[in-house]
């Protein structure tokens, strides 16, 4: 058996602790050596929680030469410094998904890679479901027809929050909910698509990050143009999931991790639904969590000298696409009373 | 220039709040949050969101340093609750605070509530866990009032405006045609806009004695659940409700009350298949689980059969129509049965809504329909989610 990927989790916060730790352990394809933190306490209550006993470092360059790769998954505002002191040292990294918080900082890194010789992967773990995976082989191949529409959203009341509360600062995030919910999908939209012709954004920032976001696309220069909407929520519950119309019928698929299948409904017998899933075998076994999947594909990468599945390019184009969006922003309305007469206390 | 505390600021009324007394300019505002997660509300107006644990005595009394008032919105269990605003009221009088109001709730007169609860003075009786909560939290709050602290308990029915909780739940019942209208909803429904209930604490902080009374605070209209549904009818998108009458609801209603305490029941549940197998996870239990079966199939079939009546009973098969048509949280609130008056705070803080209830539903729709992207022209795909 050949000897295990030997890993750093640099950053001991939420997605370490929830995702990427317990995603390592289970693949005998995987060492974690080290737990890297300023907050040595919180590394060290970590590996206790898991029965780990991983080098406890403050800084990734502590352990250098004993480190296959790292992975990156610290404050979005603090990847570049991290990850440029590994990819001059020749260590790979995969990075928490944004790639960085800006994209400048994400074209350094990626320049670094490429002088280096070295990894870089982007954790959009979502890439690695069965169902998004299946989604993109068949759009690629014309099987639900022509696209005419989609639609994609996400909302939470409250949810997910980073040890740090970096999150709650536009600096260190790179941005709101359009970063922290959206991201993964425009990722997948970029990757079924390509880059869209038209982009406008709405949010309800006020000099902090958006809590609240809708983005339109429009592709406009195929043969065959279509337009989709996202919206992102930090405030309200909204049912995840996306919906494709087509000149066939109407693609749906649910926004999570366990889903396997995709539902078809066509225009003309809209009654029906269609389960689609493959039958032949799966790229991941359906039992393996996604962050395993990442991580077994970007210490593939880097033992076979392939370009990870999300490598650094497409985390690029994602930066990209947000700071796009961030720089055609508009405000969404946020005053509900405006247009109506109070009763006239002040 | 005022100093305000405010606990619990992400929650729904407390971000409301912030948004407001910040727009006001009158005073300076410091929004305390117990974590990050539901602070993106208040974190786009990119001001500071310290974080504080009401059960940390120390911590509270360096974070209400220089504070002159403080407003209570903080939820949290039992526990949380009433150690968390025991220290807080520690701290408030520790930084010798000028005033501390408090959010209490009409579930202290119980559910349903007494007639005689029309008015403040009606005897307090909660039935549920979260009534019993805020009447001990009014309780210790009228005890620090007494011992110096000026307190103001104002006790809002349920919230309305942007955001509401309550109203989402009663779109998705009615979208799920999960909501009965009983009495063809003449009973009253008791609601105060969120932006009228920040509007009574930011008066709250300035007048009244603050003697620690409790007083409601409503929209002061006469409202039905009939006005209610009628105005979420179209954010729903669905038809009017079912009509049942008050009897029918009470013999749903009881059908889905909570079970008494018995043996029988209990020694059942031990016995019964799913208590079994997750004992037998555990080796020990296995052997003792393994060794009791044998015991028993050692008897005979027939008495295995019988003792296995004995204790779970005849099988019973469920028919298929005999489950519960309603969400009965939100279809029996209409046997609340009273309207509650907001005229002390009138007379004391010199209350009056700002806005009417046809403008906080209004409100409501607005926010509704922009949050879930009704307005988009995608509306038809988007709604294929729900």
């Amino acid at each position: 058996m050949p000897k295990p990927f030997r890993l750093a989790l640099v950053g001991t916060g939420m997605v370490t602790r929830s995702s990427h730790l317990p995603a390592a352990l289970a693949s005998d394809k995987l060492e974690v050596v080290a737990l890297v933190d300023s907050v040595r306490k919180r590394a060290k209550e970590l590996a206790r929680w898991y029965g780990i006993s991983p080098y406890i470092v403050p800084r990734v360059q502590d352990v250098f030469g004993d480190i296959d790769g790292a992975v990156i998954a610290t404050p979005n505002d603090t990847h570049m410094s991290v990850a440029l002191a590994c990819l001059e040292a020749g260590v790979p990294t995969l990075i928490e998904k944004p790639l960085a918080s800006t994209y400048a900082e994400g074209e350094a890194i990626v320049r670094a890679g490429r002088q280096y010789g070295a990894v870089v992967a982007v954790g959009y773990m979502v890439r690695f479901r069965e169902n998004i995976l299946l989604l993109g082989d068949l759009l690629k191949d014309g099987y639900f027809g022509t696209i005419r529409r989609f639609v994609h959203q996400a909302g939470t009341v409250g949810g997910w929050s980073s040890l740090s509360s970096y999150h709650l600062s536009r600096k260190a995030a790179g941005g709101g909910v359009l970063i922290v919910n959206g991201t993964h999908f425009l990722n997948c939209m970029l990757h079924f698509w390509g880059y869209p012709d038209d982009l406008v954004l709405e949010d309800d920032a006020q000099g902090g990050p958006e809590a609240n976001c809708i983005a339109r696309f429009r592709y406009r220069t195929t043969n065959a143009p279509f337009e989709g909407v996202v919206l992102y929520s930090k405030t309200t519950e909204l049912p995840k999931g996306i919906v494709i119309e087509t000149d066939r019928g109407i693609v749906q698929l649910a926004d999570s991790d366990d889903a396997d299948s995709i539902i078809f409904r066509s225009h003309t017998y809209p009654e029906v639904k269609q389960t689609v899933r493959r039958s032949g075998k799966a790229p991941y076994p359906l039992n393996m969590n996604v962050f395993q999947r990442q991580l077994e594909d970007f210490a593939g990468a880097c033992l076979e000298g392939r370009r990870p599945m999300i490598d650094g390019d497409q985390g690029l184009m994602s930066l990209r696409l947000h700071e796009e969006l961030y720089a055609r922003r508009k405000s969404l309305r946020t005053d509900w009373y405006s247009d109506l007469s109070a009763n006239g206390a002040s | 220039m005022k100093r305000v505390a405010i606990l619990g600021a992400s929650g729904f009324v407390g971000a409301t709040l912030v948004e407001r007394l910040l727009e006001q300019r009158k005073a300076e505002i410091v929004p305390f949050i117990h974590n990050s997660g539901n602070a993106m509300r208040l974190a786009r107006l990119g001001i500071d969101l310290p974080a504080v644990d009401l059960l940390d005595q120390k911590q509270l009394d360096m974070a209400l340093r220089g504070c002159t008032h403080v407003v209570n919105c903080a939820l949290g269990n039992a526990h949380a609750a009433t150690r968390g605003l025991r220290n807080l009221l520690a701290a408030s009088r520790k930084n010798k605070v000028q005033r501390f109001i408090h959010l209490s709730s009409v579930l202290v007169y119980g559910d349903p509530p007494p007639p005689d609860s029309v008015h403040e003075s009606a005897q307090t009786h909660p039935t549920g866990t979260y009534g019993r909560v805020k009447l001990q939290q009014d309780r210790m709050v009228q005890q620090a009032c007494r011992a110096g602290l000026p307190s103001i308990i104002l006790c809002p029915p349920n919230i309305s405006g942007p955001y509401s909780a309550f109203l989402i739940k009663l779109v998705d019942a009615l979208r799920a045609g999960a909501f009965a209208l009983v009495d063809d909803g003449n009973t009253p429904c008791n609601l105060v806009d969120v932006s009228n209930l920040a509007y009574a604490i930011e008066i709250a902080l300035d007048t009244g004695t603050a003697d620690g009374k409790r007083m409601f605070i409503t929209d002061d209209e006469k409202i039905t659940w009939h006005d209610v549904i009628k105005s979420l009818i179209p954010v729903a998108e669905c038809i009017e409700p079912v009509g049942v009458t008050r009897e029918e609801l009470r013999c749903l209603h009881g059908t889905n009350g909570k079970s008494s305490f018995s043996v029988m029941r209990s020694l059942k549940h031990v016995v019964s298949r799913e208590v079994r197998a997750a004992l037998r996870k555990d080796p020990f239990w296995a052997k003792v689980e393994e060794g009791l079966s044998q015991g028993v199939t050692r008897l005979g079939k027939v008495v295995e059969e019988r003792l296995r009546l004995s204790i779970a009973g005849p099988t019973a098969i469920t028919k298929p129509n005999g489950t519960q048509p309603y969400n009965m949280h939100l279809t029996a609130q209409q046997l609340r049965g009273v309207r509650h008056d907001c005229d002390l705070a009138k007379q004391e803080l010199g209350y009056k809504p700002v806005y009417t209830f046809a403008a906080s539903m209004a409100a409501f729709s607005a926010w509704y329909r922009s949050q879930h992207g009704m307005d988009t022209g995608d509306w038809d795909l988007l709604k294929l989610l729900y």
